[in-house]
């Protein structure tokens, strides 16, 4: 079922790209998939080197092992060769095996292990909350326009710019004070029954505000339009202007936000995965550092850069393809 | 970061705390303990309770995902808890009928007395009980346990904790540099029930070893497979549960065993771990009633919870001490000072322990840590107990009328204030008029980033400031801090210390000069050579008598004949020798005793923590 929806997706995608397409716009999105690679790339290299330079290792303890022991976990993992030895092993085994090697920590398991059941919780998470985001936020952008200087509009913008200026911290411990510990309708804790509902909300509220106030926006301008005029000017009815022109063009903005939302989301995702103990690969991140397990560092930096990149050019693609006027170079 | 195993205790809380009494009955540590039970008891057991009710179920949240549960390999106190609802050993801490936690047989038959050998050496042998099973259904067998003693102790495994197994023969052959892999431990499984093991001399915790951890049985064919302690299905256990699932960093269902052979003892049916380590996340869970137990609260919630909960907060003994370290080759003379050698060390001695008497620890505990700790003037923590069992700590120092090397009483502190301004004016130069000393060098103070542990840098930060000796704060991320630390690049750092066992050396042992532990860098660096210790162990029947010799020529000397000493009269008199050698160097200032805070909803009855800070979810029942 998913499948086929995700076909009909690409064939959609693959039509309109085609339609707009010229070899001029196929070059730029090629240079583009190069420029990605090549940022992965300084990304996995900078992370490395920076990553070993920092003092302590994954074997430090309060409780100092002896040093027969360090040097057994070392030899075993690799540790004791030279630096520039473990990183050309490190890409070889990412870009020929896709291997990200074993957890230092979290021993008998793989990074790959990790990072797949991290990302199953972070994935759903992220996902629902940028759709929340993206149908909530239009919808009442729109309404905001359209009821301009109106009460409705002033509640919403009140709103929305409380909900851009919170930290998403602040916003998931209130959320989690009242419906998990004075109204108890809602679980605190990730691995309850509904317990990733607080999460979600938390995650989708400051990017379900930025669009709200995008799509408002850019709306207005929208209906400032002459084409708009034209229309109203023919008789065509209001609902069929807001729906089958101004809405359409005013969502050029919003999506060209795909990129830093989806940015945001995973980012939002480490503060709150925290807050409210949810099994995501944002927690896996932060752990990993404090804990120095350097594969697991690399391999959640590797995935969580590489979406950020990909987003940002499927942002700028599509931004292409439903703007003709643009030009890419 | 964990618990214990992040937070304050996080940070120390990696660090693995037993506790506790050894075989004679009635030590303090005991008794202690015993009045801690009854309170707890008194609090949980409402009437309701008492009725039997039980729901089967507790939710638990000890901490954030262990690193492992492999018994060998864990290292974490929270990791400890869970392996002893999942595995048994030869002995096991539980109540006996008066309510007091003591040490019993598990799986063995009984906890047998030592035979003494010719050479020293000590033999035990134990049978194992009938009926023990794996929860595949296959029996537990004698070779199981050598099986996984060797495997814990081997190089090859490389665990954390490898060196509990120390005090068995065979032990240093088998880790020595370059050592066959043949080599193992001398123990021995003489048929299917029967273990025979030989320790290098008797040591008074040898029982308290058998219900570690990393004593728990293994089965080969299981620790083939290396993942075999990450997932359910290939979690073969012996104890009271098996693993029903494991929902990574997420929750660790235990489910209780039918066919374990003391399964009508074990009256909770399902244990629910919990993994966050995100305090506020743990109490929002506790109070709305999601989860019956929490181990770790938000520090600057302690008050307010102490109130609010008054049977539900719970705030134990632990045996560790959170000190600050000095390091040993910091100058802290003036310029001016011609003093060199012997002589500048012995002066630095006099002036770190005045500064240590400076500092208001009753403030320290009642305003800015606020967990109930206990002001401290000695290293070994209070829990460790002496040889006729009262308090190791409470017999520490030179003066017998009072606790430790020095007065820590509220009412001490002025007088401690003057001694101290008094010795330091030998060395600096005071200013009357504002009752400061001008020449006193700036010192930075490391610590490690934590609330707690700044708010505690700050108050010793300001009380110090008052006689003109400055402090500098710097703060530095957890492994960074470690590293720093243990390379001695440092002046002044914060420190903590949790024992391993109930036994003054787990403390003692650190100082040697080549422990890893040596944070103060006593013995190494730029004064190793210094000759400016002295120890007479000749009232002990001892030959030690060294005036002016290194740390090495002293302190180590009294640390190995601590651990081949056999008499425990005497064994205690050299723990209590090596301990005042090393309180007077100074670079060990005591702040408090560390306090396990944890919070235990008012439905749950039969709850009880080992002096290992253990937690025994078993034979809880949960009246909902």
């Amino acid at each position: 079922m998913n499948g086929y929806i995700l076909m009909t997706i690409i064939y959609f995608i693959t039509r309109q790209v085609g339609e707009t397409m010229n070899t001029k716009t196929l070059m730029y999105i090629l240079k583009r998939i190069l420029l990605a690679i090549v940022t992965i790339w300084v990304v996995i290299t900078v992370t490395f080197f920076v990553m070993h330079a920092v003092p302590g290792g994954p074997f430090t303890s309060e409780k100092a092992v002896t040093e027969s022991v360090e040097a057994a976990m070392e030899a075993k993992y690799g540790l004791d060769k030279p630096l520039h030895v473990q990183y050309l092993t490190y890409l070889k085994d990412i870009v020929t095996k896709f291997d990200f090697g074993p957890s230092l920590k979290q021993r008998g398991r793989t990074v790959n292990q990790i990072i797949a059941d991290g990302m199953k919780t972070s994935v759903k998470i992220g996902v629902i909350a940028a759709f929340i985001a993206l149908i909530f936020g239009v919808v009442f952008g729109a309404i905001a326009a359209l009821r301009r200087n109106k009460f409705v509009d002033r509640i919403i913008m009140i709103i929305t710019t409380a909900f851009v200026s919170m930290p998403s911290f602040i916003m998931g411990s209130f959320l989690l004070i009242i419906f998990a510990n004075h109204l108890k309708i809602l679980p605190a804790n990730g691995a309850a029954k509904n317990g990733l509902i607080l999460p979600i909300i938390t995650l989708s509220l400051y990017p379900m505000a930025y669009i709200t106030r995008l799509t408002r926006s850019s709306m207005l301008e929208v209906l400032g339009q002459d084409y708009i005029r034209t229309a109203k000017a023919k008789g065509v009815s209001g609902m069929k202007i807001i729906f089958g022109h101004a809405l359409k063009n005013s969502l050029i903005p919003v999506i060209t936000y795909f990129g830093p939302m989806l940015a945001y989301i995973v980012t939002g995702s480490i503060v709150v995965e925290q807050v409210f103990a949810v099994s995501g690969i944002g927690r896996s991140f932060v752990n990993s550092i404090t804990g120095r397990d350097y594969p697991l560092v690399m391999g959640t930096t590797i995935v969580l850069a590489t979406l950020i990149v990909i987003m940002n050019l499927v942002g700028d693609i599509l931004y292409k393809i439903v703007d003709p006027r643009i030009t890419l170079e | 970061m964990k618990k214990k195993l992040l937070s304050v205790l996080l940070a120390s809380s990696m660090l693995l705390s037993l506790v506790a009494c050894g075989k004679d009955a009635d030590t303090s540590a005991e008794k202690e303990r015993q009045s801690t039970q009854k309170d707890a008891t008194e609090s949980t057991g409402n009437a309701a309770n008492e009725e039997g009710k039980n729901s089967g179920v507790i939710n638990v949240c000890l901490a954030s995902e262990p690193a492992s549960l492999d018994p060998a390999l864990n290292s974490s106190v929270d990791g400890a808890t869970l392996i002893t609802h999942l595995f048994s050993g030869l002995a096991k801490w539980g109540l006996n009928a008066q309510g007091k936690v003591e040490l019993q047989p598990d799986c063995a038959t009984e906890l047998t007395e030592g035979k003494s050998n010719p050479d020293g050496t000590v033999t035990y042998t134990y049978t194992l009980k009938d009926g023990l099973t794996w929860s595949d259904g296959k029996p537990v067998t004698a070779s199981d346990f050598v099986f996984a003693w060797n495997r814990a102790a081997g190089p090859a495994l490389a665990a954390d904790y490898g060196y509990m197994f120390d005090v068995v023969a065979g032990y240093d052959e088998m880790v020595a540099e370059g050592a066959s892999p043949d080599l193992k431990l001398n123990a021995e499984a003489k048929d299917d029930k029967t273990i025979e093991v030989t320790l290098k001399n008797d040591v008074p915790y040898w029982n308290e070893l058998l219900a570690f951890p990393a004593y728990m049985p293994v089965r080969e064919d299981v620790v083939a497979n290396e993942g075999w302690a990450t997932e359910p299905s290939t979690y073969v256990c012996n104890g009271a549960y098996t693993m029903g699932s494991w929902d990574h960093n997420s929750v660790i269902t235990l489910t209780k065993r039918e066919d374990f052979i003391d399964a009508a003892d074990i009256t909770m049916n399902e244990i629910n771990f919990y993994l966050s380590d995100d305090t506020n996340n743990m109490l929002a869970n506790f109070e709305n009633g999601s989860w019956e137990f929490i181990d770790d609260v938000p520090t600057n919630e302690i008050p307010n919870l102490k109130d609010q909960y008054p049977s539900e907060f719970v705030c134990e003994g632990q045996l560790g001490t959170y000190y600050i370290c000095w390091n040993n080759n910091q100058s802290l003379l003036p310029k001016s000072s011609t003093l060199s050698g012997a002589e500048k060390v012995k002066a630095e001695n006099e002036i770190r322990n005045a500064i240590a008497l400076l500092i208001d620890r009753n403030y320290i505990v009642n305003d800015v840590a606020k967990g109930g700790q206990v002001p401290a003037s000695s290293f070994v923590a209070m829990g460790l107990t002496d040889e006729d069992g009262s308090q190791f700590y409470e017999n520490a120092g030179p003066d017998k009328n009072i606790t430790g090397y020095f007065d820590v009483t509220e009412d001490a502190y002025e007088d401690n204030w003057t001694k101290a301004v008094n010795t330091l004016k030998k060395y600096y130069t005071y200013d009357e008029a504002s009752g400061k000393f001008t020449d006193i060098p700036t010192f930075t103070y490391l610590y490690n980033t934590n609330e707690g542990h700044k708010a505690i840098a700050e108050a010793v930060q300001a009380e110090l400031a008052g006689v003109g000796i400055n402090f500098n704060l710097e703060n530095q991320e957890w492994a960074t801090f470690l590293e720093t630390r243990k390379a001695g690049d440092f002046s002044v750092a914060r420190n903590g210390w949790l024992g391993d066992y109930n036994d003054p050396i787990s403390f003692l042992d650190l100082w040697t000069t080549a422990s890893g532990n040596n944070d103060a860098q006593l013995g190494k660096g730029a004064n190793a050579e210094t000759a400016a210790y002295s120890i007479d162990l000749s009232d002990l029947g001892y030959d030690t008598k060294i005036e002016n010799g290194t740390w090495a020529e002293t302190y180590d000397v009294v640390v190995k004949d601590i651990k081949v000493c056999t008499d425990p009269k005497t064994r205690y008199a050299l723990m209590h020798r090596a301990e005042d050698l090393l309180m007077s160097t100074g670079c060990i200032c005591p702040i408090y005793f560390y306090t396990d805070l944890y919070m235990i909803d008012d439905t749950v009855s039969g709850f009880f923590s080992s002096p290992l800070g253990f937690k025994y979810f078993m034979y809880c029942k949960v009246n909902k």
